[in-house]
């Protein structure tokens, strides 16, 4: 036999109907907001993390130079702090990517041979700011035989304060749809529980005690709070497929991610309900007279 | 008093209840009868002064303790206040479910009390399918089963018609006759005159003891 506050807690939902539906709409909106913006957060991030790799692309060009010392300025660059990545382009490679980008015929005009070697830096991410990159810049044009450093210093200042532009924005709506839901499930719990006072009074009239009577509710909490984000869940899922149908570029989260996703939003869901349901019953608890 | 706007509703007063004993409480509206009762359960504290209730006492409680002295009382108010979606077994059952009591106890309990009262045979109805005397009755099984040895009755006959009024009556009577400790706030003085008892009349912010035959209107 189930524990007298399950049985309550499951009954809650027969009883009143109505602010049961209300409260788990009421959470589902809140979690679908709350996840949506999650996701939305995780795609521009993948997008910026894209911007800023490709904004974070150095090349240093050569003068005409030996093998050896090609390779020690190589090395050198390797190992500069904030260097994730270096690659060397030869005299050689690089008339072979000229070629492949221009064809055969580019023969025909240049020999080719006019291209310098070059090394070509990718910047560790927490380097690529307009700060971070100058510094660096400024110390690959001051080696010896490094001829031209270049990178995109107007789209890497663009995109930067672009992102920045986007994050605020984004931080901010994030806050508000958060505050909203918190706003909304608080409400209409509070409602739910109010449209049961005559049950609270009849209980506390009896002789029951306020955990006893916090008991039922936060159970139907939870459960309402399960529901929901399982609601929530397929909700997105099918907001996710209606978006990547008009955008084919967004990254589809990968398995674990899923599961991970689903299990926080989940746990949020019956946190959600717990905490609501209980801090209702409580202040209503404070308040209430038996009559 | 609590509330909004204060104003000293009973004052001095000093009263004693033995065990057992039947008490009425009369007077006008707003005399203070109700803030009485709510003395004696707790619901009101006193500005200054002592209630004490079996081994509870108002400036000692903790509110924590408070549901453990509502199980000792049986309280009935004017409006029958059961729970419309629930049978009648259920609204008697639920005093005892929510006070930790299980098992197959509890429906024999249910059976005898509303034995009592005289609805064993309208167990299966709902609250809107019984007539305003019967709804009462329910409530008074559902104060009795927990076996309080104190009834608190705030003018039970309130909403009912004279003839109703005087059947719930004769079951209070009939508690008290089997025991029971009853207080009962009533403005019905006919009532209190057909069935006599020691009178407490709480008027002007004082209780006096009145003789329940004098009681006119
Ligand atoms: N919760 C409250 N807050 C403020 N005043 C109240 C409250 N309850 C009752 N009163 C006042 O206290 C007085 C006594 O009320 P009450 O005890 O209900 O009288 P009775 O039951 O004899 O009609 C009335 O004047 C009423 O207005
Ligand atoms: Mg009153």
């Amino acid at each position: 036999m189930l524990p007298y506050s399950i049985k309550e807690g499951l009954a809650g939902f027969r009883r009143a109907s109505f602010s049961s539906v209300a409260a788990t709409s009421a959470m589902t909106a809140a979690l679908v907001m709350v996840g949506l913006f999650a996701i939305v957060t995780w795609q521009a991030r993948g997008i910026s993390e894209w911007l800023k790799q490709r904004v974070g692309e150095v090349e240093l060009f050569l003068e005409d130079t030996s093998d050896t010392v090609a390779v020690s300025l190589f090395e050198r660059a390797r190992s500069t702090p904030g260097v994730a990545q270096a690659e060397f382009i030869s005299k050689e490679r690089a008339q072979e990517i000229f070629r492949q980008e221009f064809g055969e015929e580019a023969d025909i005009f240049f020999d080719g041979t006019f291209l310098p070697a070059s090394i070509r830096v990718r910047v560790e991410p927490d380097y690529i700011n307009a700060d971070s990159l100058s510094v660096l810049v400024a110390e690959f044009a001051s080696w010896n035989r490094v001829d031209e450093v270049v990178f995109n210093q107007a789209l890497l200042t663009k995109v930067e304060s672009n992102l920045r532009l986007i994050s605020l924005i984004g931080i901010s709506i994030g806050a508000l749809v958060l505050l909203a839901s918190v706003f909304l499930v608080a409400n209409t719990i509070r409602l739910a529980i109010y449209a049961r006072r005559l049950m609270i009074r009849t209980m506390k009239l009896v002789g029951a005690t306020d955990g006893f009577i916090r008991k039922p509710f936060i159970v139907e909490g939870v459960i309402q709070g399960f529901l929901s984000s399982i609601l929530a869940l397929f909700l997105l899922w099918f907001i996710q497929r209606a978006a990547m149908a008009y955008v084919p570029q967004l990254e589809p989260l990968a398995l674990p991610g899923v599961l991970v996703f689903s299990v926080v939003l989940t746990g949020s869901g019956c946190a959600l309900g717990w905490m609501g349901s209980a801090s209702a019953v409580g202040r209503f608890l404070k308040h209430i007279s038996l009559h | 008093m609590p509330g909004k706007r204060r104003r000293v509703v009973l004052e001095d007063v000093s009263l004693r209840v033995e065990r057992g004993e039947l008490v009425y409480l009369v007077g006008p509206t707003g005399s203070g009868k109700s803030s009485l009762l709510k003395l004696l359960y707790m619901e009101m504290q006193p500005d200054s002064g002592v209630v004490r209730v079996a081994d509870y006492r108002s400036d000692r409680i903790k509110p924590s303790e408070t549901p453990f002295l509502r199980r000792s009382l049986g309280i009935v108010f004017q409006d029958f206040q059961l729970l419309p979606d629930r049978s009648v077994f259920d609204n008697v059952a639920f005093a005892q479910y929510v006070t930790g009591h299980r098992g197959k106890a509890v429906k024999s309990k249910v059976m005898h009390v509303l034995s009592r009262v005289g609805l064993s045979h309208k167990l299966r109805q709902y609250p809107h399918q019984l007539s305003g005397g019967e709804q009462q009755r329910v409530v008074i099984a559902r104060a009795i089963i927990n076996d309080p040895w104190i009834i608190l009755a705030d003018e039970p006959t309130g909403n009912l018609d004279p003839t109703v009024a005087e059947e719930i009556q004769r079951l209070l009577i009939g508690l008290h006759r089997s025991g029971m400790t009853v207080v009962m706030a009533t403005h019905d003085y006919r009532l209190v005159r057909s069935f006599p008892a020691r009178t407490l009349a709480v008027m002007n912010r004082r209780i006096v003891e009145v003789d329940p035959s004098s009681l006119s209107g």
